[in-house]
């Protein structure tokens, strides 16, 4: 149940210490009705500052504004969009979804306009510490997300569930994506895997400033699920960057996967960038014309489609399962 | 010989620098240009060692119109020593008296045994050759000077010198001390006496007057007068071009003419 | 004769040791290769690993290097010389911000096209530094007396402020990953696999490279003073206009094939002259082969330290620029 504060004593003012302390410190008080609706009331205001606590507000918030994709699109998975008033400025509604206004997002975003909204839970990046202390000035209550790797999607689809009130559509959600994931590893498993370069930016047109997949994070957690072995497992990294053509070469991957999240990647340019390849011609993945691309958000947002992320690469490294 | 008519000079968006200029100066002479500052002085060395062209008239050497001759065919007539020599790197004075031989090496070609001896011989009658081996920058500042005069030198010395070698100094003497003073004074009388016309312009009414056989007054680039040394050189004449009233007394000790100022006045009386 | 023998001596010793780095560079690398295997025509080149990471992923990056690096290194040399200045650079008067904004440009508005196997970046970088060039010249020329080395100086300094605001406000407007593509260009990056680039900027860098082999007696007499130039029969303002353009397009070529890499263009021709004097004739020349010596080498430290990665190979020549600074300037003073 709630354990924040709703008493008030000059330690806790003093030493601005979260909620759970204050609580051990309450002071016990009989003031006049008016002193203890003001002093109610400033505590919410200074009060609520507890990150990534999921679920333990008495009532589920009502105005959720977040600034990331992945969030925003678990809301809407596990039925909490009708409390969302607020979204980032590249998340993608449901189709047929209403609009929802935009606040800008993990390098800009809008705190006036986040404010202005007056939500009651603001979901936003880890990084993102000089607007986390701002909220928490302005007493607004915040959860903090990072990107991690594929177990950490099924937890947060688990605990935004438990914060906004759906926590039996959530869990429902999760299960069925751990079924699906599963079911996938189970089509590739025992299944030769090809040795595969995850490449997720690069020059147009060139292999300059090649960035691929090291051997943290969801990328590589995707490929791995798919049935692929990341050439670059062992680099302790989420991105391995600005790959050299040498690294290419010696690396010498059968598979190339490439994201490419920049819209408009018609057939042509699918053509030209594939030539580009070829200039390495000794990279089995260009001697056997093994190079996908891979268009759309589901690669790059890590929330409830992210199998049908893993499903398509799992597709084209292994078509003869499927 | 040295002919000037009737020049006019200005910069762009300028007044007129100088006015109606019109000399002769004759071959192996030594002629200093005094005036007070903006009379024009260092423009007019400029025009005669070809560094700008007149607005009008024209400069002729030896009835060679500067204009005419190219660049390198005038730089082995004309040599000039401007006011200052500040050094962008840290060249030897060997190298920088080298440089003197530029107008007459193509771009490719690297000094022969010629160059070298040309060289030695402006070190040696410049007193330099002792210092031939340092950085320019490492020397004394009458030392520096009479390198430069040693680089001006042997950009002079033609294959056929037949015709006036002139030799231009801006100010020569002006942030030396008395010591080098004195050298450089000599030096310049020992190259006049080798054949070298020299043209002086300086600040210094007493180093004009123990060095130059002949004076041009400059003032508001106007000529004011031009003649001997001896008879130039006037209580009168000084007062018109600087507004000094000045003491005159003849040294004994050279036998030059001592100009002691006193007093300012107001210029244009006299004359 | 002392001259003609120095001249030869230092450039022999330098050619050799250029020669003897830029031979070494594509045998060195992360991954073993075997030079048998290399030149071993029997296996076809499409098959051969080896070969193709000599030929395609190191022998472009070592000409590349040896390429951008002798054009900076006698740009600085060319520049110090006409603006009377060691510490000048070739990016002083602005060439650099100029082809910095030219690439951002295209990086972030996302242009994508290639004109005769050149893509977008390398051209728009070059036309970003003739257009810095352009202004820069045209804002000297316009005090009127001549080329003034001081205007030109102010004048690339101003469009250096320019142009980096500029391309501040060009950052701005991109995205996250457009902004990171970008400041890795800044960086500079050699990794070229292929001989295109090289190709398609050595016509300009050889045509400066005959601008620059008729300079240095010039460039000399230019060290002393305009007028004293002047005097010995240079034509200061053809001299100077010369050194300009030749020097600044080279150096805009230079960036366009791997970016704006920082101090060799200072670095290199100090060096230089400590070692040989200060004579043009000589510093020139050996300034190019160390150039290209240096920035090789710095590019193997690139390519090999944190392999697989790339480290940017203008990060390296920062790291060395910056206390040879200091040294030079605790010697100094």
């Amino acid at each position: 149940m709630a354990t924040h504060s709703t008493f008030v004593n000059t330690d806790w003012l003093a030493s601005h210490r979260s909620p759970a302390t204050a609580s051990r410190q309450r002071g016990r008080r009989s003031p006049s009705a008016t002193a203890a609706v003001a002093l109610v009331v400033w505590s919410i205001l200074l009060g609520w500052t507890h990150p990534t606590r999921g679920g333990q507000l008495a009532p589920p918030p009502q105005r959720i504004v977040t600034v990331i994709p992945a969030v925003t699109e678990i809301l809407f998975a596990v039925g909490a969009d009708a409390q969302i008033v607020g979204i980032g400025s590249f998340d993608e509604l449901p189709a047929g979804a209403a609009e929802i206004a935009r606040v800008g997002g993990l390098l800009d975003p809008d705190m006036e306009q986040i404010l202005a909204l007056r939500p009651d839970l603001v979901v936003l990046y880890e990084s993102q510490t000089e607007q986390a202390e701002q909220l928490q000035r302005a007493g607004i209550p915040l959860m903090s997300y990072s990107h991690a790797g594929l177990a950490d999607i099924v937890t947060t689809i688990r605990s935004l569930g438990e914060r906004t009130g759906h926590l039996t559509q959530a869990t429902s959600v999760a299960t069925r994506l751990t079924q699906r994931l599963d079911a996938v590893r189970a089509r590739v498993r025992g299944r030769p895997r090809p040795r595969t370069l995850l490449v997720f930016s690069r020059e147009p047109l060139s292999l300059r400033n090649t960035y691929a997949s090291g051997g943290i994070g969801f990328l590589h957690d995707m490929l791995d699920v798919a049935g692929g072995d990341n050439v670059f497992a062992d680099i302790a990294d989420e991105r391995v960057a600005q790959l050299s053509a040498e690294a290419i070469l010696t690396a010498a991957p059968t598979v190339i996967l490439e994201i490419r999240n920049d819209g408009g990647f018609g057939v042509d340019i699918a053509e030209q960038e594939r030539a580009v390849w070829r200039s390495l011609p000794a990279v089995p993945a260009v001697v056997r014309d093994e190079i996908h691309f891979l268009a759309g958000s589901e690669f790059v947002v890590p929330g409830p489609r992210v199998v049908d992320a893993i499903e398509q690469i799992a597709r084209l490294l292994h078509p003869d399962a499927f | 010989m040295l002919r000037v008519e009737g020049v006019w000079f200005r910069y762009e968006n300028d007044d007129e620098v100088l006015r109606d200029v019109s000399l002769t100066i004759p071959r192996g002479g030594l002629v200093g240009v005094i005036g007070p500052n903006g009379s024009g002085k260092s423009t007019l060395l400029r025009l005669l060692g070809g560094l700008s062209t007149p607005s009008r008239g024209y400069l002729t050497l030896d009835d060679d119109d500067l204009t005419s001759l190219s660049r390198r065919t005038l730089a082995c007539r004309v040599a000039m020593v401007p006011q200052e020599t500040q050094l962008a790197f840290e060249y030897s004075v060997l190298e920088i008296v080298m440089m003197g031989r530029y107008p007459h090496l193509g771009a490719f070609s690297i000094e022969g045994p010629d160059d070298y001896r040309i060289v030695t011989r402006a070190l040696e009658s410049t007193g330099t050759a002792h210092l031939s081996a340092r950085l320019f920058t490492t020397l004394s500042g009458g030392e520096k000077q009479r390198v430069v005069i040693a680089s001006a030198l042997t950009q002079l010395h033609g294959p056929r010198h037949t015709g006036t070698q002139l030799l231009l100094l801006d100010e020569p003497t002006a942030s030396l001390d008395l010591g080098f003073q004195l050298e450089i004074t000599e030096l310049v009388r020992t190259l006049n006496a080798q054949g070298i016309t020299v043209i002086v312009s300086t600040h210094d009414l007493n180093l004009a007057s123990s060095l130059c056989h002949e004076l041009v007054l400059l003032r508001e680039g106007r000529v004011l007068a031009a003649g001997a040394t001896t008879d130039l050189l006037t209580r009168n004449n000084v007062r018109a071009l600087y507004g000094v009233e000045a003491q005159m007394t003849r040294n004994a000790a050279t036998g030059h003419t001592l100009v002691v100022p006193i007093a300012r006045t107001q210029p244009g009386q006299g004359l | 004769m002392s001259v003609r023998r120095r001249f030869f001596v230092t450039q022999a010793l330098f050619g050799g040791g250029t020669l003897l780095v830029c031979c070494l560079a594509p045998l060195i690398g992360p991954t073993t290769i075997s030079l048998t295997r290399v030149f071993d025509t029997a296996i076809p080149f499409a098959e051969n690993v080896d070969a193709q990471i000599f030929f395609i992923a190191r022998l472009p990056r070592m000409l590349a290097g040896a390429l951008v690096g002798a054009t900076l290194a006698s740009a600085g040399v060319v520049l110090q010389a006409l603006l009377r200045n060691p510490l000048a650079t070739p990016f002083t008067l602005g060439v650099s911000a100029g082809a910095s904004l030219g690439a951002m440009i295209v990086i972030i508005f996302g242009v994508r096209l290639s004109f005769l196997g050149v893509p977008a970046t390398p051209l728009a970088s070059f036309a970003g530094s003739l257009v810095a060039v352009g202004l820069v010249y045209s804002l000297a020329r316009a005090r009127g007396r001549g080329l003034s080395t001081n205007v030109l100086l102010l004048a690339g300094v101003t469009l250096n402020s320019l142009f980096s605001a500029t391309i501040l406000f060009v950052q701005y407007l991109a995205d996250f990953s457009e902004s990171f593509r970008a400041i890795r260009w800044v960086m500079g990056n050699l990794d070229v696999s292929s001989y295109d680039p090289i190709l398609s900027a050595l016509p300009m860098v050889g045509l400066a490279f005959v601008a620059f082999a008729t300079l240095p007696r010039t460039l000399n007499l230019l060290a002393l003073g305009t007028d004293h130039a002047a005097t010995r029969g240079v034509n200061v303002l053809a001299a100077q206009r010369l050194a300009f353009v030749s020097a600044s397009l080279a150096t805009g070529a230079a960036v366009s094939v791997g970016g704006p890499i920082g101090f060799i263009g200072i670095i290199v021709p100090h060096i230089v002259r400590l070692l040989v004097g200060a004579d043009h004739r000589v510093v020139l020349p050996a300034s190019a082969m160390l150039g290209a010596a240096f920035l090789v080498t710095c590019d193997v430290g690139a390519r090999t330290l944190m392999s697989p990665v790339e480290l940017p190979v203008g990060v390296i020549t920062a790291l060395l620029g910056g206390p040879f600074f200091l040294w030079l300037l605790i010697r100094h003073s």
